[in-house]
């Protein structure tokens, strides 16, 4: 199989594998996100405190271990320094986040769910990212340092 | 309203403690395969690279995009209230008619995009993933977005009269 069909197929396979947490843990509903944000329920910071706590020993395990990758060389984390823009930048998302009462994979699923006005996030989602685009390339500043984001990865195998 | 599902084998919610490590592992497993962290903000961005046909998109990620709502569906179809054909957002729209409730939602996400552009990643990105790789970007930004979201909501339940 080429390497470019499999990265399709493995996207395609951990995205399904994520919406399916998100739909069983409800997290596409406004109320648990409303009710999370309200202080009044803490499942869904247990649950965020859960993943991080299973996945950063994990990783820093395996990154002591120079555990290879099965498609990419060795594992490689990211760690960038604090920015001004990561403060500006997540106290906005922070706010639209507990107007909408969802984030951008909750989103799809609470549309799936068969919730219609999600679509109106969904656009307005890629329309405020590709605002922020725009705006990066008219300014021609540097775009922020993006650690749980796609980068792009010298080719080591 | 009618619901649809496949069969009930979901509880109404998975508990945190299941479901919280399920993702972790994701992340892990993810990572072992591809070397790459699995942000949701950063799969929008390059599923409009990929659909506009910009130059370097990464088109994988796309497929990642699209996976999301289809694992999200089978988890929806899994639960007793499957899927139920409505507007959402009902505790909005008990208070507010449903063209200001859109309206509402449209500049929230607007914002939630723009703020996740500037700041490199979302609740998934920076949340889980960035702070996974211990990251004091993503440390930093996670902070300051759950921080914003508390106060922003006590900000809407007080300008609300305590309605929503």
């Amino acid at each position: 199989m080429k390497t470019s069909t499999a990265y399709k197929l493995l996207g395609l396979l951990f995205g399904a594998g994520f919406g399916f947490v998100l739909a069983a843990a409800n997290l596409h509903e406004y109320d648990t996100i409303h009710n999370m944000l309200r202080l009044e329920e803490f499942d869904v910071f247990l649950l965020m405190g859960a993943a991080i706590g299973t996945s950063l020993p994990l990783l820093w395990w395996l990154e002591k271990r120079n555990a290879k990758t099965a498609l990419a060389g060795t594992l490689t984390l990211s760690r960038s320094k604090p920015t001004r823009q990561h403060v500006a930048g997540g106290a906005l998302f922070g706010v639209g986040w507990a107007v909408s009462g969802t984030c951008p994979a909750p989103a799809l699923v609470m549309l799936v769910s068969g919730a219609g006005l999600a679509i109106i996030t969904i656009i307005g989602l890629f329309v405020g990212l590709n605002l922020r685009d725009r705006q990066v390339a008219k300014l021609a500043g540097a775009t922020t340092a993006a650690d749980g984001e796609h980068r792009t990865l010298a080719r080591t195998s | 309203m009618s619901s649809t599902t496949f069969a009930v084998l979901l509880p109404d919610r998975l508990p945190w403690y299941l479901a919280g490590p399920a993702l972790g592992l994701l992340v892990v497993g993810f990572f072992l395969v591809t070397n790459q962290p699995l942000g949701a903000s950063g799969a929008y961005v390059e599923t409009y690279k990929t659909v506009t046909r910009k130059p370097g998109a990464a088109t994988w990620r796309m497929f990642y995009f699209l996976g999301i709502p289809i694992g999200g569906f089978v988890g929806v179809m899994l639960k007793e209230d499957g899927f139920v054909r409505r507007a959402g957002y009902d505790a909005l729209r008990d208070e507010l008619p449903l063209g200001v409730t859109a309206l509402i939602v449209l500049v929230g996400a607007v914002v939630m995009g723009y703020g996740a552009r500037m700041a490199g990643g979302c609740t998934s990105g920076h949340g889980i993933c960035g702070t996974a790789q211990r990251s004091p970007a993503s440390w930093v930004a996670t902070c300051t977005f759950m921080g914003a979201a508390v106060i922003m909501t006590r900000f809407i339940r007080i300008v609300s009269g305590g309605a929503i």
